[in-house]
């Protein structure tokens, strides 16, 4: 993992984070698209962090095996949150 | 037999397997007393014969414990014990201790006494004069096998071996501590029960389970001891906070309940990895070991582990579940299956595998070994089903019907007459392994006579 | 004497999948251990809400978003500086103790969240809500706790191999932070 790469992954994890702010203060009454689009940046911040913090950039299996654990929980949790 | 201390092992193995049919017999009669309630009340009332089929469970697994220590310690470390005298001295304590146990609690002897009374304690009933023994022959054990161990080679095996080993008998320290607080109590007897059987029994187990497979299948030890370190991390981290599965209603806060649940839950991890573990390592690894009887007993242990430890633990580990299932003969069902599966089995697969050894000769009475795997191993199942359905009803009709207890057990008697007959199969079975290891008759016919070990 | 049938050939494991996770196996074990504890946590706090969405919102109006917020981007920060550290030798600890700070930022920042939940006499027992908020987060910064002592010990006695386990210790923790704030503090 090169600096630079590391630096871009950091800067997406910022935009990421300022994203989730900025629709937190554009929509404070939540509701549905909201907590998808939340949950959608989460799970973008997560990958980042997996990817390239973690380094399973190098080993594509693996990153396939958390990306499903990923997507597996943060649709169960869309669920639960739709359930209520 | 490479080291002539390994022998030790032999006597701890003896005094096990008698301590076996002591705590079998005991649990066939407390099984016929559940079928026929007044069974021998005036003689020797329930409470006396539970305790007894539970202590002598207890120590028996202890004493397998300590001679599979004796047993794969000289191999792994590369030395002999470092002092045999020791030894058999704290196997000499240990067993003056028992005996002390069973005529406390056969007669009720000195009752209310402090030091020489029995103290009442679920598993812990033990007088305070046998908690002392108990900590004198385990300190002496310590000493002795991690001197060996200092000495000698450090393996990944011995490492995690010790490891439990202290750990069981650190944590043994706290039967002495007996808060008036009943909340408090039951609090700090877990650190012990809980901690010991989801804990650092677990430690030791996959250490056994871990030399078996490097000596019956050839796998390489690098290989063993990756598994072995996932298994060891896996179940501390699941089986120490798991303890909150037990803090669900005895007064702890409310937040154990998601404690124990979540982490109770990955419990099933480690007990999984040590099933994977034994089939991969028995299908990769291409030897034909001739002691086909051990390596039966250790698939088989780790199999019904999984089963019995991890998913009829899972079963009621929720707390919603939990809620309704506390205390029914669904947690019966779950502790035999649990017991035999984890412990007992990986016991009788060590004593297999070293009784040969021990006595210097070929595997022997390998088929009568292995009927009495079946026997044993079917009686416990069937056991465990029959006790699951009767928990089933029983958690019906008492917890959510609200009827009587007393009512409720008259109806499971057909329950509790199939599970006497599933335990005299395990009896049975007992029996004949303790025979196929102490009579030892036709030799295996053999390709060669090199020799391993 | 038990027989040895010929030795064993030595298996192929060069092409084990556990051999190509990058870094240290056992901190991978680790890290889904992790991952499934927060996991089944945040899932849970989630089924709970089911049964009373509004009082969770009314819970959650209490928290500090912002703070929320700001710890969100602190984190992904010293988990930057951590990764930099591991991948710049001669400035380790430069780089290092910039983690450290912010690390400790982010303990600052929660204990500020905390004390004034406790003046407002909110506790664990308060409700579902707060029950999962302080078990979740609790949890989280015993791990931050954990990940600056790490880092400590690896100032006193540095050790690229160490280095790297306890930088994949502090990712693990950036990455539940950014799974439980969005879940805890927004999703209503």
């Amino acid at each position: 993992m090169t600096q630079s790469a590391l630096t871009r992954a950091f800067l997406t994890l910022l935009a990421l984070s300022i994203g989730t702010t900025l629709l937190t203060e554009l929509r404070p009454q939540a509701g549905m698209g909201f907590v998808a689009l939340v949950l959608l940046l989460a799970g973008l911040k997560a990958r980042v962090i997996l990817m390239d913090y973690l380094g399973l950039r190098l080993a594509p299996m693996w990153q396939r095996g958390f990306n499903a654990f990923l997507v597996v929980f943060l649709l169960t949790g869309l669920g639960l949150y739709l359930a209520g | 037999m490479k080291y002539q201390t390994q022998k030790i092992a032999y006597w701890y193995f003896l005094a096990a397997m008698i301590l076996f049919a002591v705590q079998v017999s005991g649990g066939l009669i407390a099984g016929w007393i559940y079928v026929q309630p007044n069974f021998l009340s005036e003689l020797m009332p329930f409470n006396i014969i539970r305790m007894l089929h539970t202590n002598s469970l207890v120590v028996w697994l202890l004493l397998g414990f300590f001679g599979a220590a004796y047993f794969l310690i000289p191999e792994e470390a590369e030395r002999e014990i470092h002092s045999p005298m020791i030894a058999y001295l704290q196997l000499i304590i240990l067993l003056v201790g028992t005996l002390g146990v069973v005529v406390t609690y056969v007669f009720n002897l000195f009752h209310g006494n402090w030091f020489l009374g029995m103290e009442g304690r679920e598993f812990i009933e033990q007088p305070v004069w046998v908690k002392v023994g108990i900590v004198v022959a385990a300190l002496m054990f310590l000493y002795n096998v991690t001197m060996t161990v200092l000495k000698g080679r450090k393996t990944a095996i011995t490492n995690v071996l010790l490891l439990g080993l202290w750990g069981l008998a650190l944590l043994f320290l706290f039967a002495f501590y007996n808060p008036e607080n009943l909340a408090l109590d039951k609090m700090f007897w877990w650190y012990i029960v809980h901690l010991w059987v989801e804990g650092t029994w677990e430690l030791v187990m996959a250490s056994i389970l871990a030399y078996l497979m490097l000596k019956m299948t050839g796998v390489d030890r690098e290989i063993i001891e990756k598994w072995l370190y996932i298994i060891v991390a896996t179940a501390l981290f699941s089986g120490i906070l798991g303890t909150g599965h037990h803090y669900y209603w005895i007064g702890t806060p409310g937040y154990w309940q998601w404690i124990g649940s979540i982490f109770s839950s990955l419990e099933v991890i480690p007990f999984f990895a040590m099933m994977a573990f034994s089939f991969v390592m028995v299908w990769k690894g291409k030897r034909d070991h001739p002691n086909k009887a051990a390596l039966l007993w250790a698939l088989g242990a780790s199999t019904v582990a999984f089963f019995g430890a991890g998913v009829w633990g899972f079963l009621h580990t929720l707390h919603g579940v939990n809620y309704y299932t506390h205390g029914t003969q669904i947690t019966a069902a779950h502790g035999h299956l649990a017991f035999f599966g984890a412990y007992v089995s990986m016991n009788l697969a060590i004593f297999s595998y070293a009784f040969p050894i021990l006595r210097g000769r070929d595997p022997y009475n390998q088929v009568l070994n292995m009927v009495s795997f079946w026997l044993m191993t079917g009686g416990m199942a069937f056991m465990t089903f029959v006790l699951t359905f009767a928990g089933t009803v029983q958690t019906h009709m008492q917890r959510v019907l609200g009827e009587n207890f007393m009512d409720v057990q008259e109806g499971l008697g057909l329950f509790y007459l199939m599970r006497w007959g599933s335990g005299a199969a395990v009896v049975i079975g007992a029996l004949l392994f303790i025979y196929a290891q102490l009579a030892p008759r036709r030799e295996v016919i053999s390709q060669g006579t090199g020799e391993e070990a | 004497m038990n027989q040895s049938p010929a030795p064993v050939p030595a298996m192929a494991e060069q092409d084990h999948p556990l051999d190509s996770l990058p870094g240290d196996l056992m901190i991978w074990v680790l890290i889904v251990s992790e991952l499934l504890v927060f996991g089944a946590g945040l899932l849970a706090f989630l089924g709970v809400r089911i049964a009373d969405p509004v009082a969770f919102a009314q819970d959650q109006d209490s928290l500090n978003r912002v703070a929320g917020a700001v710890n969100t981007i602190v984190l992904i920060s010293s988990g930057y500086l951590a990764a930099r550290a591991v991948h710049s030798p001669n400035k380790m600890r430069l780089w290092l103790s910039g983690s450290m700070v912010l690390g400790l930022v982010f303990l600052v920042v929660k204990w500020f969240e905390y004390t004034a939940k406790a003046e407002l006499g909110i506790g664990i027992e308060t409700s579902q809500f707060f029950t999962f908020y302080y078990l979740l987060t609790g949890f989280h910064a015993m791990h931050v706790v954990a990940g600056l002592v790490i880092f400590a010990l690896i100032m006193r006695w540095p050790n690229p191999r160490n280095l790297e386990g306890a930088a994949m210790f502090w990712h693990m923790v950036d990455l539940v932070w950014v799974l439980l704030f969005p879940i805890i503090y927004l999703v209503r």
